[in-house]
């Protein structure tokens, strides 16, 4: 077997990991639901004593008054050893499989020599291995078990489509991507996204907690367990940093690259356009969330919207005719 | 404006106004809903100045920047949409012919140039002024901030977002110093404003970084300026064989900036000995992709200097005179020789074809003035691979010359009415016949090289000799580029300072333990000369709150530190003695 075939035999095994993966991670939601309930009720009974007593000794203060309503104490939540098991479980199989997406993803570098992103299959795998990757990492250390399904499930959307859709042979580079800027503004794009999708999902979570806990629903579910909405927003706001942070380094390497390969280092080709949009959208998010009288929800819209555009970058803007510009190297 | 320095006064670190307490939000909505008699606020008369004042208030605040950015994102989308002129101007014409109805409209709106519209430059220019009106005086705020000494320390340290509260045995100054020294090591800057209290700050560096990103963007924005203004650019398809000399009057297009000098432009001369070229041969999706253009060149930096060999390929331009050169594009030159009916030399010349798809499927003219009694005009096509049977008209089916042929209608007339400049890519044929045959059917010519065409009538013939490649190459200077470098590179920087450090205060204040004083209340002066705990009986308490301006795990941490380096002191004292 060659290396390509290698590669491919990992993309599969990984995606069967995954599945796997996605159904461990439903499997520990299912077990927290019921866990919170039962904590709930505890931590309520507990609540009514303290705000008993509390009203008898005068006006309660105002943090004490917060965690006395149910379903906002997320901290509070006891996790039972069956959900902390099947998180675990699940936790295993994210690393395995996203190892071997990864090492996919090198195999199939080594079998082209050069990076394993010059097409659209290419693309999507790696970016799906950037993402497996940042949440391997980050997964454990930060408690985000709960966030399992929501990452692994896109991820393998993803391979599915790349495999059905956009499958490419391993093959040589156009001219224009023989850079060893192909390297690094493309990789550094990747983990932007990365931290980006890892926001996004924490950002929609938010949006559902926050409700949640604004118009406590009469029964409660996994959303109750997890951080109380300010700590998820606080989160989401990190991971958003951390990704702009890389997306204006993506954004300026780009411009180099640009000078070098078309001799002008910004000319508004759709591909350049639409990294700008985003880099705006996410500054305006910032700006959101750094001004005062401007809250945290509609900052997180503003957010989504600019992870909206980043989807448009990576599909519309490479498949479709409409966008046709210098970037069209997506193999199709 | 809120460019607050002030982290007391975010309401995103205030606890009371945090938002997740059920029924607060409702219950202010049901208030707005039910207050029957709203008043519009009265305003205060502003006056001309004041009104101005207000506007400039607007403008530069950080609502407005969020609009503005809001609103560039939503701008430049058109720009990927719609084909813009400034990429590729035929693609725009294409449009126009295919949507006549609705083209008209979009074209008076700027919906082809988006990006030099007046309603594009009116956001950016907007957010520009509010960016530098909204640079300078936070920069006299920081500045007048650096050189401050932190607050006072609150009354109530309890109250703030992270605050713990130890008793030890050192005495109330030992324990004051304890705290300072943590402090110290975690680069705080101290002041106390009484005895028995510290106050520290630190995270200066982020609104440091801050406005340098800030600052950094207007100077992106002027290096592109300074681009547009000084900057030039020409292009030339110079075929394989063939020598350029640089001059203004020699590119095919040049587009110089407003204060360019086109007198004195470098004065190179390159000619274009090879040009290498490679298409993958494998069948497969990406057949006939191509895989390497390389340009085997001659350059000297002016005439009689001395030549050198130098290669331009994709990503790999060379320098000369600060101006680079650039492979952009390729295409092939039929060599094709028009003569008379007696046999004379009317024409010949290799003639650039322009590639339409990417199987080089290529149009040109060839324009024969001298031809009498009419002039002559050819155009049509040039298939490198061409597709035999011409069932679905001309197309070539490879990129590079397996089968290469030319296939060309005749015209007849007068080539240039008027007298007018016109492209050499493009025959006008206004005042022209197409040339037919006996029968009356259009002349339509397929030649291969080396092959001869007869014109109908006595008007000669055409040859079609051999084709050389062509190199599209750009010429291109940019003077605003390395400043706009310098400042992305600056911007990146800041925005990493501004977006990781935090900024933070920290106060501590101790009291002789016992002195009755109650969590959080007054210290009452005085009481530090209480005993010292030498005996190991807990002698004083130590209160240390911590603010920070935003989301701050690494804050608690810092309190947890000053809280253990005071017991950590009187271990080691304990040890030495
Ligand atoms: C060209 C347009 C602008 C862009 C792309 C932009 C981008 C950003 C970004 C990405 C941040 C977060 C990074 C950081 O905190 O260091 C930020 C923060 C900030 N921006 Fe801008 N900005 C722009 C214009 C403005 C303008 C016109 C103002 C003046 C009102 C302004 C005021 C601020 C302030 C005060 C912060 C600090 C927020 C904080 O303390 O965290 N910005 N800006």
């Amino acid at each position: 077997m060659n290396l390509a075939a290698n590669a491919n035999a990992a993309l599969y095994a990984s995606m069967i990991v995954y599945t796997l993966a996605m159904l461990a991670f439903t499997w520990h939601l299912a077990a927290r639901a019921p866990t919170v309930a039962d904590s709930l009720a505890t931590a309520g009974a507990v609540a009514n004593e303290r705000e008993g007593v509390l009203v008898g000794a005068g006006a309660p203060a105002p943090s004490e008054r917060r965690s006395a309503t149910p379903y906002a104490a997320g901290p509070g939540f006891e996790e039972s050893i069956k959900s902390r098991q099947r998180g675990s479980i699940a936790l295993m199989l994210t690393y395995l499989a996203s190892a071997l997406l990864v090492a996919s993803v090198l195999m199939r570098g080594l079998a082209v020599g050069r990076p394993p992103w010059g097409n659209m299959f290419e693309f999507a795998t790696a970016a799906a291995a950037a993402v497996g990757a940042a949440y391997s990492v980050l997964a454990k250390r930060n408690n985000w078990q709960w966030l399992g399904v929501f990452i692994v499930t896109p991820i393998l959307l993803v391979l599915g489509l790349a495999l059905t859709v956009l499958y490419t042979e391993a093959g040589e580079l156009m001219p224009a991507l023989k850079s060893y800027w192909l390297g690094i503004h493309v990789s550094v794009a990747f983990l932007a996204v990365a931290f980006f999708t890892l926001a996004f999902a924490i950002g929609l979570l938010y949006l559902v907690r926050l409700r949640r806990e604004e118009k406590p629903p009469a029964k409660p579910s996994f959303i109750e367990s997890l951080p109380s909405s300010a700590s998820l927003e606080r989160t989401a706001y990190s991971l958003n940093m951390v990704a702009f942070i890389l997306w204006t380094f993506t954004l300026i390497a780009g411009a180099i690259w640009a000078k070098q390969a078309w001799g002008a280092y910004w000319q508004w080709d759709p591909k350049e356009v639409w990294t700008f949009v985003i880099w705006t959208v996410y500054a305006a998010y910032m700006h959101g969330r750094a001004t005062a009288g401007v809250d945290h929800r509609k900052s997180t819209y503003i957010a989504l919207a600019g992870y909206v555009a980043v989807i448009i970058n990576f599909t519309l803007v490479n498949l479709v005719s409409t966008f046709v510009g210098m970037h069209n190297y997506s193999g199709m | 404006m809120s460019t607050d320095t002030n982290p007391t006064t975010s309401p995103a670190t205030d606890p009371a106004t945090a938002k997740g307490t059920p029924g607060t939000g409702a219950g202010e909505r049901v208030r707005k809903g039910m207050r029957p008699d709203r008043q519009e606020p009265t305003l205060p008369t502003l006056g001309t100045v004041g009104m101005l004042r207000w506007g400039w208030r607007q403008l530069t605040s950080m609502r407005t920047a969020l609009f503005l950015l809001l609103l560039l994102s939503i701008a430049a989308v058109p720009g990927s949409i719609f084909p813009q002129r400034n990429i590729d101007a035929g693609r725009v014409a294409d449009y126009i012919a295919q949507n006549p109805t609705s083209s008209p409209w979009l074209d008076k709106l700027g919906f082809f140039d988006v990006y030099a519209s007046p309603w594009f430059s009116a956001i950016y220019l907007l957010l520009f002024v509010s960016l530098v009106g909204c640079i300078v005086p936070r920069t006299k705020v920081h500045l007048s901030a650096l050189r401050s000494t932190p607050p006072r320390a609150p009354a109530r340290l309890q109250r703030l977002d992270e605050h713990a509260e130890v008793t030890t045995t050192l005495a109330p100054d030992e324990a004051l110093a304890a705290a300072r020294a943590v402090l110290k090591r975690k680069r705080f800057r101290l002041h106390s404003h009484d005895a028995t209290s510290v106050s520290a700050e630190s995270g200066y560096l982020r609104e440091t970084g801050n406005l340098l990103f800030h600052l950094a963007l207007t100077g992106i924005i002027i290096g592109m300026a300074v681009g547009h203004l000084l900057g030039w650019r020409g292009d030339i398809i110079l075929a394989e064989g063939d020598k350029f000399a640089s001059s203004a009057g020699t590119y095919n297009t040049i587009s110089p900036g407003p204060w360019v000098d086109t007198e004195t432009l470098p004065p190179f001369v390159l000619s274009l000995d090879k040009l290498h070229v490679e298409f993958n041969e494998t069948p497969g999706r990406s057949f006939g992709t191509p895989r390497l253009f390389d340009a085997q060149t001659t350059l000297q930096s002016s005439p009689g200097a001395p030549a050198s060999s130098e290669n331009v390929s994709v990503n790999h331009p060379i320098t000369v005179d600060g101006a680079d050169i650039f492979l952009l594009g390729n295409g092939y030159t039929p060599v094709i020789t028009v003569r008379d009916a007696k046999g004379a030399v009317l024409y010949r010349e290799a003639t650039p074809f322009l590639p339409q798809d990417g199987n080089y499927r290529s149009v040109g003219v060839i324009k024969v003035p001298s031809a009498s009694p009419k002039q002559l005009g050819f155009t049509g096509f040039f298939l490198p691979t061409a597709e035999p049977t011409f069932t679905n008209g001309p197309v070539s089916i490879f990129p590079d010359t397996n089968n290469p042929e030319v296939a060309l209608s005749v015209w007849e007339g007068n080539l240039f009415p008027g007298g007018a400049p016109q492209s050499v890519y493009t025959l006008n044929t206004d005042e022209m016949k197409q040339v037919t045959k006996a029968d009356g059917s259009p002349t339509l010519i397929r030649l291969k090289p080396g092959q001869t065409y007869q014109l109908p009538g006595d008007r000669g013939s055409i040859t079609f000799d051999s084709v050389k490649r062509f190199a599209g190459l750009s010429v291109r200077t940019d003077p605003g580029a390395p400043i706009s470098l310098v400042s992305a590179i600056l911007a990146t920087l800041g925005l990493i300072l501004g977006l990781t450090i935090k900024r933070r205060r920290v106060f501590v204040r101790v009291r002789p333990a016992g002195s009755g004083a109650a969590a959080g209340g007054s210290t009452p002066d005085g009481g530090l000369d209480s005993p010292a705990g030498a005996d190991g009986r807990p002698a004083t308490v130590v209160t240390i709150g911590g603010l920070s301006k935003d989301s701050d795990p690494g804050l608690a941490a810092i309190v947890t530190a000053i809280a253990a380096g005071v017991p950590d002191r009187l271990a080691e004292r304990t040890d030495r003695s």
